[in-house]
């Protein structure tokens, strides 16, 4: 076990050291760079001024160059200073994360709140009118494009309640600034739910057919005890892998959501970051994105080690 | 998993049926949310192939005169703010998203086969260096590397379904590889070595045909979600850029704006991509349930 | 300066004041003003930008030496007022412009204001401080000025190398603010230092820009409100639906277009929403140098065919004005009465006419219906440039041309157009002051750096130099539009129509006015306040 957490840790700082040189190069074969955007309001560009720019800038030096002063300042703990504010890019990314990583742990609640209940009676209740509803309802939030979601649910609240909840910096008490984080989280929740609850039900199917669920019957436990006790004790682990596999699935859907529900978190500012081609803000960013998701999936890994001892890791 | 012999298959699930009518009345009472989607898709299809002979308008064609017009027998479902046929647009979107949705599905996996065939039958090396490739591209959200992807390529079609493509391949050659590597070690594929077929003969012929059945899966699911994806590059000011009719565009750009004046232009395009996407997920839920073997009741 | 106020602007100027300054309102001090902002400024500097994005949230803080009347509608000679400079004046020769100047303001940090800011901000304007601009987007303004000579610690004179009365103008726009002397440019564009009605308090990227009163202002009493809170909301949707639900007092400029007025309309039926111009020309750029545009038939062919009416009709419904690069009557000072503007090529007669005569020269440069002429029309994906793009290629199908849309990254779009990489161009054009001298230096000298189709006519150049000079207004205008008549017929940027747009408030907003023929001049705020 403790070879293969070495071997996993490796190979983790690998796919770290591969997403640096990824989101590097992806950035410099983007078209147009950081003086480009500037001029983009001032008319044709002075060359001279241009030039000035990308000097102070280092986008002169040889990639190379301008690679290993990124990493190497990243590793010191100085990730430079954003293009467009011209402040210190960290300053720029930190306060972004709490936000973010507060709309994602809601949105994870809300999709296990309504995916596993609903994956569970699905499962239960297999093959009847209910199971069919459900099914229709939770591919249904698979099925809407997410900004249209979004957007018809800021419509009803301006409509019938005259109030609109998107993001302020001051909300008036705790209660609204939860109300303003809870609603955009229910929309990305809605979808996240769907993908729960079809593996719940899946998982759940199989559970069901399983020999220890028969003998617990015929034991006489009541039939209700049975599916839930024991059945959904099974279902922690699908669960756990939509989380792995939707960690890096939730930031983008979140980007829409940020973006209708004028949320400033990291997903939307990364958006925004590479339209201005602010490389120190990209490339800082997806590294913090790329670590959550490496970690995030290994946390997943080793839940799956202590939850289900059939697993082992040998290596 | 030879699960190809879909006579066998039927057979295995309760049916008697003979003859194509006889199969297709089975799979639909077997399958009710199944067959709805199979409708909801074929009706997709065919709307996109048969687009020019359902519509009686350009679909970019603009009319002063028309701005903003209500549904009425000349626009069936009135048209937009330059006085373009919603109808036309909606038929004439179909065929974007169809290529969309199988263009970028089809590339992803052809991809993603190629890649998670070889990994998980070469094994070694050429496995380790590819599954760290698979990780990187894992650990960067779909739809930030799809956006970085679509500005890199510049909005057009084919860019556009490449950048939805790209982001596939891992899904995919992750599913192929894992197959792959457990179909490896079966006995046939022991017997085509020994009698002397070549490594690739033995990839392409033995293990691709049975990695379909995961690949169309996995496939269907994909198809949804790609149309999806354009519309929310569309939303972000990506993808299929003006004039061409995407639903996408077509329901990013009047969302809001014209909800009260013109629910028209709201209403029909979110229909559109909602149905067709949803009919794709229903009939990939069905064609799961029904490959899958670990599904079966 | 001999010139009239006309009889409309004079009564327009009389019921503003009556309606703001009159003391039959009491104004009330306090209040913060909610405006949606639309997009993220790329910085607070104004010298370095030319975007209302960055005018309307940072102009406050500044003071100009002079600036357009605040309460008034209009941006001209005569509605220009005093500033930082109490008065000024024209020597003999009209080359210096001389400023005397307000004693005992004080920047934002508690330094003295002198002279010697005045001279410091020109001069890097002029490209003389050590500390330069990073952009310098309108440096072409100050060509003539020679420099700044000082007198004293109040008091500035503009040296000229020639006359130019239009320099005054410029000086009075919301672009020419002057910048403290002990603030780096560095600084300037992150966290602005001024002596205007408002302090600077926070710019987070993406998200607010919060301005607070200052409490020192050398206008006693103003201005009324405690502060301005600008959220940056890019989404239009969300940001519409947040102005309707009441969590903004104010739209950003001009962001409702014609077509969602009605919305708006009947979702907010209180609120005041003023239409006005945006002078924010959609114009071409068609390539001159490059196949099939440097021929000249197939140019007069492509003006031919332009029929703006649809233009107007479709994407303002009807509210937009038709005419050359000045802005157009009624509101434009320079506008061209309708006899002059329909002897141009392509406004006047009869567009089934005009069309069938350019089909004629399509025919005789070999093109026919089955054999079009094919060009892709370049634009931005940004639906204010490519609409109009996408209503042009309708009507080039008139003339055998089979054009297809092809939009380009915002990012690229500037390189595309500096390196003549385009055969048609849909793009818009921002003017900021209502005066040829800005309008023509900019986007018509050969030199300019906002001349994006480096247009170059050294018999232009002497024609806009010739009218600069000129002192007497109605001879500048024959002047003026003899220039558009040229530029018109050269196809340097043909102008297709001027939009108008619509900036909304609630009505307890009370004192905004916003002029009718620059957005880029009214946001000082001063004497904006709320009636809550």
């Amino acid at each position: 076990m403790g070879a293969y957490l070495v071997r996993r840790f490796f190979l983790m700082l690998l796919t770290l050291f591969g997403m640096s040189v990824l989101i590097f190069v992806l950035l410099r074969v983007m078209p147009g760079n950081i003086s480009d955007i500037l001029f983009e309001s001032a008319g044709l560009v002075n060359p001279a001024e241009k030039a000035k720019i990308e000097k102070e800038l280092g986008l002169d030096q040889p990639l190379v160059v301008q690679y290993s002063t990124w990493i190497s300042g990243l590793l010191r703990g100085d990730l430079g200073y954003a293009y467009v504010s011209e402040k210190p890019a960290l300053d720029e990314i930190l306060p972004r994360i709490p936000i973010t990583a507060k709309l994602a742990v809601l949105a994870l609640f809300f999709s296990i709140v309504l995916g596993v209940p609903l994956g569970v009676i699905s499962a239960v209740k297999q093959d009847t009118p209910l199971d069919y509803a459900l099914r229709v309802v939770s591919l249904s939030g698979l099925s809407l494009p997410s900004f249209w979601l979004a957007l018809l649910i800021l419509m009803g609240f301006v409509h019938f309640l005259g109030w609109i909840p998107i993001y302020t910096d001051k909300p008036a008490t705790i209660w609204h600034e939860l109300a303003l984080l809870s609603i955009p989280a229910a929309a990305v929740g809605f979808r996240a739910s769907a993908l729960i609850m079809r593996l719940t039900r899946s998982s759940m199917l199989e559970v069901l057919r399983q020999d220890y669920i028969r003998t617990a019957r015929a034991k006489g436990a009541s039939a209700a005890s049975v599916n839930y006790d024991h059945a959904l004790r099974n279902a922690v682990l699908p669960v756990i892998t939509i989380i792995g596999i939707e960690a890096a699935f939730l930031i983008g859907g979140l980007i829409v959501t940020e973006t209708v529900f004028n949320i400033p978190g990291v997903a939307r500012f990364l958006v925004e970051a590479i339209r201005w081609r602010d490389y120190p803000i990209v490339q800082n960013l997806v590294m913090f994105i790329a670590v959550v998701v490496v970690v995030v999936n290994f946390l997943v890994d080793m839940a799956y080690v202590v939850l289900d001892p059939r697993i082992k890791y040998e290596d | 998993m030879a699960v190809l012999d879909h006579r066998a298959e039927l057979n295995r699930a309760g049916a008697n049926a003979t003859g194509f009518f006889g199969t297709a009345r089975f799979l639909m009472r077997r399958y009710p949310l199944g067959a709805v989607g199979a409708v909801i898709v074929v009706l997709f299809v065919l709307t996109a192939l048969f687009a020019p002979w359902l519509t009686a308008y350009d679909p970019t064609s603009t009319n002063p005169r028309a701005s903003l017009a209500r549904p009425t027998a000349d626009h069936i479902l009135g048209a937009d703010f330059m006085g373009r046929d919603m109808w036309s647009r909606v038929a004439y979107g179909a065929r974007i998203s169809l290529a969309v949705g199988v263009g970028s599905t089809f590339l992803g996996c052809l991809i993603g086969v190629a890649v998670g065939l070889t990994s998980g039958y070469f094994g070694g090396w050429y496995d380790l260096l590819i599954q760290r490739l698979i990780d990187i591209m894992q650990a960067l959200p779909l739809l930030v590397m799809a956006l970085v992807m679509a500005a890199s390529l510049g909005p057009s079609l084919q860019n556009t379904i490449i950048a939805i493509a790209i982001p596939l391949v891992p899904n995919v050659a992750r599913v192929i590889r894992s197959n792959t590597l457990s179909l490896r070690e079966m006995p046939y594929v022991e017997a085509a070595r020994a009698v002397g077929m070549s490594e690739l003969g033995i990839a392409v012929r033995h293990v691709l045909p049975n990695t379909l059945a995961p690949l169309i899966v996995l496939a269907t699911a994909q198809l949804g979600a790609a149309i999806l994806t354009e519309a929310a590059l569309s939303f972000l000011g990506l993808g299929i850029p003006e004039p061409h009719p995407s639903w996408g565009r077509m329901l990013s750009e009047s969302a809001a704006e014209y909800v009260r004046t013109a629910p028209w232009l709201v209403i029909f395009p979110g229909i559109a991509i909602s149905l067709a996407v949803f009919g794709t997920n229903l009939l990939g839920d069905a064609l799961r349930d029904y490959l899958d073997p670990r599904q079966r009741t | 300066m001999p010139r009239t106020v006309s009889p409309r602007i004079f009564a327009a100027a009389i019921v503003v004041l009556a309606l703001v300054g009159g003391p039959a309102l009491a104004q009330k001090q306090g209040g913060t003003l909610r405006i949606y902002h639309r997009d993220n400024p790329p910085s607070a500097s104004v010298h370095e930008e030319a975007t209302v994005s960055t005018n309307l949230p940072f102009m406050a803080i500044y003071n100009n030496l002079v600036i357009y009347d605040q309460t008034k509608d209009v941006n001209s000679v005569e509605t220009i007022t005093p500033d930082l400079a109490e008065s000024w004046s024209w020597d003999a020769t009209k080359t210096k412009l001389t400023f005397k100047l307000r004693q005992g303001v004080k920047w934002h940090d508690g330094k003295p204001f002198t002279a010697k800011d005045v001279e410091c901000t020109w001069n890097k304007l002029l490209g003389k401080d050590a500390d330069t601009f990073r952009k310098n987007p309108r440096a072409i303004w100050y060509q003539n000025v020679k420099e700044i000579a000082l007198n004293g610690d109040f008091e500035a004179t503009f040296v000229l190398n020639r006359p130019q009365p239009a320099l005054l103008s410029m000086l009075a726009s919301g672009y020419s603010p002057v910048y403290p002397c002990h603030v780096s440019t560095r600084d300037m564009r992150t966290k602005p230092i001024g002596t205007g009605p408002f302090k600077f308090v926070e710019f987070k990227q993406n998200e607010v820009i919060r301005l607070a009163r200052n409490p020192d202002y050398f206008v006693k009493g103003k201005p009324y409100l405690d502060g301005v809170e600008m959220r940056i909301i890019a989404n239009r949707s969300t940001r519409t639906l947040a102005f309707v639900a009441g969590e903004f007092d104010m739209t950003f400029s001009q962001d409702i277009t014609i077509p969602l007025l009605k919305d708006m309309k009947s979702q907010a039926p209180n609120a005041i929403c003023e239409i006005k111009p945006q002078y924010v020309p959609r114009n071409l750029m068609v390539n001159r140098e490059k196949p099939p545009f440097d021929n000249a038939k197939l140019r007069e062919a492509l003006a031919l065919a332009i029929d703006r009416k649809p233009f107007v009709d479709i994407l303002t419904e009807g509210k937009g004005d038709i005419g050359g690069v000045m802005l157009p009557l009624p509101e434009g000072l320079w506008g061209m009465p309708p006899e002059v503007l329909k002897t141009m090529t392509g406004y006047g007669g009869d567009i089934e006419k005009n069309r069938a005569e350019a089909r004629k020269i399509m025919e005789s440069l070999g093109y026919s219906a089955s054999n079009p002429l094919k060009v892709k029309v370049s634009t931005r994906d940004i639906a204010i440039y490519r609409d109009p793009g996408v209503i042009l290629i309708d009507q080039l199908k008139q003339i055998y041309v089979e054009g297809e849309l092809e939009v380009v990254d915002t990012t690229i779009w500037h390189a595309k157009a500096a390196r003549k990489d385009y055969t048609i161009g849909m793009n818009l054009t921002g003017m900021s002051v209502d005066d040829p001298d800005p309008v023509f230096y900019e986007n018509y000298a050969c030199k300019s750096e906002r001349n994006y189709t480096q247009y170059c006519d050294p018999a232009v150049d002497k024609m806009i130099d010739e009218q600069s000079q000129e002192t007497d207004v109605e001879k500048r205008k024959k002047l003026v539009w003899a220039i558009e008549k040229k530029l018109n017929d050269d196809l340097a940027r043909p102008i297709i129509y001027h939009d108008r747009a619509a900036t909304c408030w609630h009505p307890h907003v009370k004192g905004f006015v916003g002029h009718q023929n620059s957005i880029y001049s009214n946001w000082r705020f001063t004497d904006v306040w709320l009636d809550k």
